[in-house]
């Protein structure tokens, strides 16, 4: 695969929102690394960095994280930490530094979530249905006796809250989910849950855990969901308007449950999602098309992103103690297929010498070659030709014309073309 | 001068000219080029070439020398090659190097040989030769990390004293915001690195090195930052002069730079389908020197 790093932790992570985006890791709890160690690090690693091996920045935390996630200015990294706190962190030049320390949660913090709006407000899920929303521009004033807001009153029963999501045009709308069969639609103006979304499946009649929400990029009452269900994992789109049931089900993707949604910023025809399968998908959610599937990992991959500013790559954190970050794009190439004859004309002998030494080479399977928006240049493209001649693609982008520009105060210009 | 509406169903990426204006090539996410001939203010479709599992996004013409053929590349990381003969065209070749989107296309000028530089997202950039029996092995540099958008060649130029000989050189732009220029190194028989040029804040979408060979080398670099650079250069090996086109930023994103085939006419088209023209002045200021209407 086009893997362009790879980092040996079993973490979390979050993106910064640079063209060439960084990557804060998170020590994720629930598990033990090989040395048995209970340390837990926050730590920066830089994308084009020569050595994959160590972190640019590191810092030891006191708590395992079960979330990350970084402001839109890059100013402030939340964490969600095992031990009920709420971290704030900041970056320099050469350290990465604690701002403060909130343990206002009665159980572990699950997930954090900067609002898309206001880069001051986030919200924290954790067990037990506690959902608090932070002003940091308060809190990191007066980290002793802040107390964070909730976000009113709920209609459906809440269990852990393991997904935030914020609505991308409304800074006052958030969504939430976890263990329950119930995703929330929450407004703060209200104070209340205002909708609340829940999926009968027409083959058994259960209702499904729905584990994660993630909003459409651009469209205020469009949503996403997936079920953790392992018998039937699908993710459901969902406009608001009609809550009772999904515009889109996007089935047969994942053989397990879903952990992780993302969205694309740039381009609502693209969305990732990763489960209990060890696959991540790569889906157009707009007509339920399955487009890629990429290289199974060694185990459970909790956490799928695109950098959000070079949506041309995605990072997934697995249980395999490995977060990858590789290119949505991966076809196999002519090197590929000279690789692959050479390997048939190998001995038993050779082969077998080789196999546990080579790095594996798969390729993602690709249903559908969809490009993405960013891609699709909107511009007439004009390009010279000889003669003083200029070819450009008309306003509606479906024809051409052929003009010979005159240019003001170089008459020359013609002979010389001509 | 001919207007072709609805040459395509889906968006047009690519439309260019052959070397004697009389065929036009078109290459759209509709996944086909179509080829028209074109003759004062009359056009006729001749064929449409279909073979690309992708957008495709540009197309370009080799030099008449070597027969009518015409290089094309795509979203589905392949670059193929199509020959018309006896007025049949035929894809007589695959590029297949690279493992993403191929952004770019651009054959060298011709007394290289049929040489051609491909730029993908997979970060690398390839020059292959096309020889007339089949293809040799490609060379095929990593240019950019995060992607390659744009490559452009060098004139060919020779360089004096004795044991002159031709100094190969092209321009890449990539999402990594830089802007490379690339040089042909003998004992290394491969490209290596120049100079890396710093000036842009967001994806350099196009790049194009000036034709002309009359006085210093010029390269534009059109960016998702709304500006366009000019890097000037007085003499091989010398240092790169960076000019802002126009101080102000563009109104909207610049995708595409064209230079006039004399070199001194620089076309640039927008995000807000606009294509503005300019010139340099006595002073080596560059001043409008006016706009295509529709």
């Amino acid at each position: 695969m086009v893997k362009l790093a790879e980092y040996s932790r079993t973490a979390t992570f979050a993106w910064s929102h640079d063209r060439i985006p960084s990557l804060v890791t998170g020590t994720v709890s629930g598990t033990v690394d090989a040395n048995f160690s209970s340390e837990s690090k926050l730590e920066l690693w830089s994308l084009l960095a020569a050595d994959a091996s160590e972190p640019t920045l590191s810092l030891a935390v006191d708590a395992k994280f079960n979330d990350l996630d970084w402001s839109r200015d890059d100013k402030i990294i939340a964490g969600a930490l095992d031990n009920g706190v709420v971290e704030l962190f900041s970056k320099t030049e050469d350290s990465l530094k604690s701002e403060g320390s909130f343990a206002r949660h009665n159980g572990s913090v699950k997930t954090v979530s900067f609002n898309s709006k206001q880069n001051n407000v986030l919200a924290s899920g954790g067990s037990k249905g506690e959902i608090f929303i932070w002003d940091l521009n308060t809190c990191l004033k007066n980290s002793k006796d802040y107390t964070p807001l909730t976000p009113g009153n709920a209609t459906t029963p809440i269990d852990d809250v393991s997904s935030l999501a914020w609505n991308q045009s409304l800074a006052h709308v958030f969504a939430s989910a976890g263990s329950t069969s119930y995703a929330s639609i929450w407004d703060l103006k209200a104070k209340k849950e205002v909708i609340h979304l829940s999926y009968a499946s027409p083959n058994t009649g259960l209702k499904p855990q729905l584990s994660v929400v993630e909003w459409h990029p651009a469209n205020s009452t469009r949503v996403a969901t997936a079920t953790g269900s392992d018998s039937e994992p699908l993710i459901l789109v969902w406009d608001l308007r009609n809550a009772n049931t999904p515009l889109q089900v996007l089935a047969k993707g994942h053989t397990k449950g879903i952990l992780s949604l993302d969205w694309c910023k740039q381009d609502s025809q693209l969305l990732l999602s990763s489960g209990r399968d060890n696959t991540i998908v790569l889906w157009n959610p707009e007509k339920a098309e399955e487009l890629t599937q990429f290289p199974t990992r060694g185990n459970w991959c909790f956490k799928t992103k695109f950098a959000p500013e070079a949506p041309d790559l995605f990072a997934s954190a697995s249980f395999d103690n490995k977060i990858q970050v590789q290119t949505l794009q991966n076809l196999t190439n002519t090197f590929d297929q000279e690789q692959t004859a050479t390997k048939q004309q190998e001995s038993e002998t050779d082969f077998w010498n080789h196999v546990s030494l080579e790095e594996s080479n798969e390729k993602p399977q690709v249903m559908h070659l969809q490009a993405p928006a960013w891609y699709k240049s909107k511009s007439p493209a004009a390009q010279w030709a000889f003669g003083g001649k200029l070819v450009h693609i008309t306003a509606d982008g479906k024809g051409v014309i052929i003009t010979k520009p005159t240019i003001s105060g170089l008459e020359e210009n013609k002979v010389l073309d001509a | 001068m001919p207007t072709i509406a609805n040459a395509h169903n889906d968006l047009i990426h690519d439309a260019v000219l052959d070397y004697y204006g009389k065929r036009l090539a078109t290459c759209s996410s509709d996944k086909t080029i179509k080829i028209f001939e074109v003759d004062g203010e009359n056009h006729k479709l001749v064929e449409t070439l279909v073979g690309h599992e992708g957008p495709v996004w540009r197309v370009d013409w080799a030099h008449p020398k070597f027969g009518t053929i015409l290089a094309s590349c795509s979203y589905d990381g392949k670059v193929l090659i199509w020959k018309e003969e006896n007025g049949r065209w035929a894809q007589i070749a695959v590029h297949a190097v690279h493992s993403a989107s191929v952004n770019s296309v651009q054959w060298a000028p011709h007394e290289y040989g049929a040489l051609l530089l491909a730029a993908s997202s997979d970060g690398k950039v390839s020059v292959v030769e096309f020889k007339d029996n089949g293809t040799i092995a490609p060379l095929v540099i990593d240019a950019h990390a995060i992607g390659v958008n744009s490559g452009s060649w060098a004139p060919s130029i020779i360089q004096e004293g004795p044991g002159a000989q031709q100094i190969r050189r092209f321009v890449t732009g990539g999402a990594d915001n830089l802007v490379k220029v690339w040089k042909y190194n003998q004992e290394a028989h491969t490209f290596v690195l120049e100079e890396s040029l710093e000036g842009h804040s967001d994806w350099v979408r196009d790049v194009a090195w000036s034709p002309s060979i009359l006085l210093r080398s010029y390269i534009a670099s059109v960016s998702q930052d709304r500006t366009c650079i000019i890097w000037s250069q007085e003499h091989t090996g010398g240092p790169w002069k960076k000019t802002l086109l126009q101080q102000n930023k563009f109104p909207d994103v610049l995708w595409r730079a064209s230079w006039s085939l004399s070199g001194n006419i620089l076309a640039l088209s927008g995000g807000d389908n606009k294509i503005t023209l300019w010139k340099e002045d006595l002073q080596g200021k560059w001043e409008p020197a006016g706009e295509v209407q529709e």
